[in-house]
């Protein structure tokens, strides 16, 4: 298999699509989805989306992940945040006709469907349902924009703001299958490279590798490639202020 | 009630003149002095507000800091994320000056909401306006700090 997930181009027999806000509507509607979208796989490292680009569509991130970014003053990229599966990328450009106002670069292989600009803007209004389940996903998406600024009022460090981002992806742990492991060790996928969480989290590639390495040192974290296992985390828990 | 005489607000702009006609029926008019809340952060808002004149401060409250999001005038609808979500507000909304407002209660405001999922078209229009500006604010912090390293915080 030339990819490591199965390709579901059928919307409506897409296995996710209830546990997927956009994606969970009534057939009428589903097969109209499956008439506009096109479905396209992508390598790690595929451009979606490129700040300043007129909105050609949008996205829904089927399977996969992909971050969120923009340049700082210095020209050096930040990540915003990374986007899950079932999340649709440039909804607010394509609801207001703007240009996009991030880039959104793939972090793996991943599985989207495109609707086109105008395609998209038809089937919002022609299903209430959709414009719906739209609302439910701004709701969403505001509410992480709100706790994200709140963040910005808390003075972090750097050793703080990396506990917090291990927390949460701790929130979406691995399914373990191989031998039986500590009941406390929770096992995740990372995507990142340090490079990239030290774009996230706002410090350099050298920083986030000495605290990582602390972390190791203190059996918080074991780190085997793309693989890490949170082996304590009330320590990282105690860490974070909030 | 509201008139024809109302300002044009963001929400209105896009429903049609039945559901407006609908959402009238329950809309009050009211003011709020300098300095008071129009929405308060952390509180489940019993209303829909519609701002008709005067300026007000967006403000999101952190560990008893305060973000400045931006300020707003009239045609601006606050409280509409919260009341779809059925969740407190994440902002808090002040008035920098005596403002006119319509108000129309939560219950009701659903109520023709379920009657009219067309109107969701014009929700969606509200939140990604909203949303844009939190993004913006994010994406302006992110920019201005420059990546520092050890532990200083680019977005503090």
């Amino acid at each position: 298999m030339a990819y490591n997930f199965p390709i579901i181009e059928d919307c409506l027999r897409c296995t996710f699509r209830e546990q997927r806000v956009f994606c969970d509507l009534p057939r009428e509607a589903l097969v109209k989805l499956q008439s506009i979208k096109a479905t396209s796989v992508y390598p790690k490292g595929a451009m979606l989306c490129l700040e300043g680009q007129s909105p050609r569509g949008i996205y829904v991130l089927c399977t996969g992940k992909a971050k969120i970014s923009t340049t700082s003053s210095e020209g050096k990229s930040i990540i915003l945040r990374i986007a899950e599966p079932g999340e649709v990328l440039g909804l607010t450009a394509a609801l207001s006709n703007t240009p996009y106002e991030a880039t959104v670069e793939t972090l793996e292989q991943t599985q989207a469907n495109f609707i086109s600009h105008p395609d998209f803007l038809r089937f919002i209004q022609e299903y209430p349902e959709v414009s719906m389940k739209v609302a439910k996903q701004l709701t969403h998406n505001c509410q992480c924009a709100y706790a994200e600024i709140r963040s910005l009022g808390l003075s972090n460090s750097v050793p703080e703001k990396i506990a917090k981002l291990l927390l949460s992806w701790a929130e979406h742990p691995l399914k373990y299958t191989g031998p039986q492991k500590k009941s406390q060790e929770i096992a995740i996928r990372v995507t990142l490279t340090q490079e990239e969480i030290a774009q996230f989290v706002g410090t350099s590639r050298e920083t986030v590798s000495r605290v990582l390495g602390d972390f190791r040192k203190k059996g918080w974290v074991q780190i085997k490639g793309a693989t890490w296992s949170i082996t304590n985390k009330r320590a990282l828990e105690n860490l974070v202020t909030t | 009630m509201t008139t024809t005489s109302d300002p044009p607000n963001e929400l209105y702009s896009s429903l049609s003149p039945g559901v407006r006609q609908e959402l009238g029926k329950f809309a009050q008019a009211t003011t709020v002095a300098q300095g008071g809340k129009l929405v308060r952060h952390g509180v489940r808002p019993e209303q829909l507000i519609i701002l008709n004149s005067g300026k007000v401060e967006i403000t999101v409250p952190a560990e008893g800091k305060t973000l400045t999001l931006g300020t707003a005038g009239p045609g601006k609808v606050f409280a509409l994320r919260a009341i779809v979500a059925g969740e407190a507000s994440e902002v808090e909304v002040t008035a920098l000056e005596k403002c006119s407002l319509t108000v129309l209660p939560a219950e009701e405001f659903l109520n023709v909401l379920r009657r009219n999922p067309e109107m969701y078209l014009a929700v969606v229009k509200v939140l990604s306006g909203d949303l844009k500006k939190a993004d913006s604010f994010l994406r302006q912090k992110a920019r201005n700090v420059p990546l520092a390293s050890g532990s200083r915080s680019r977005r503090s």
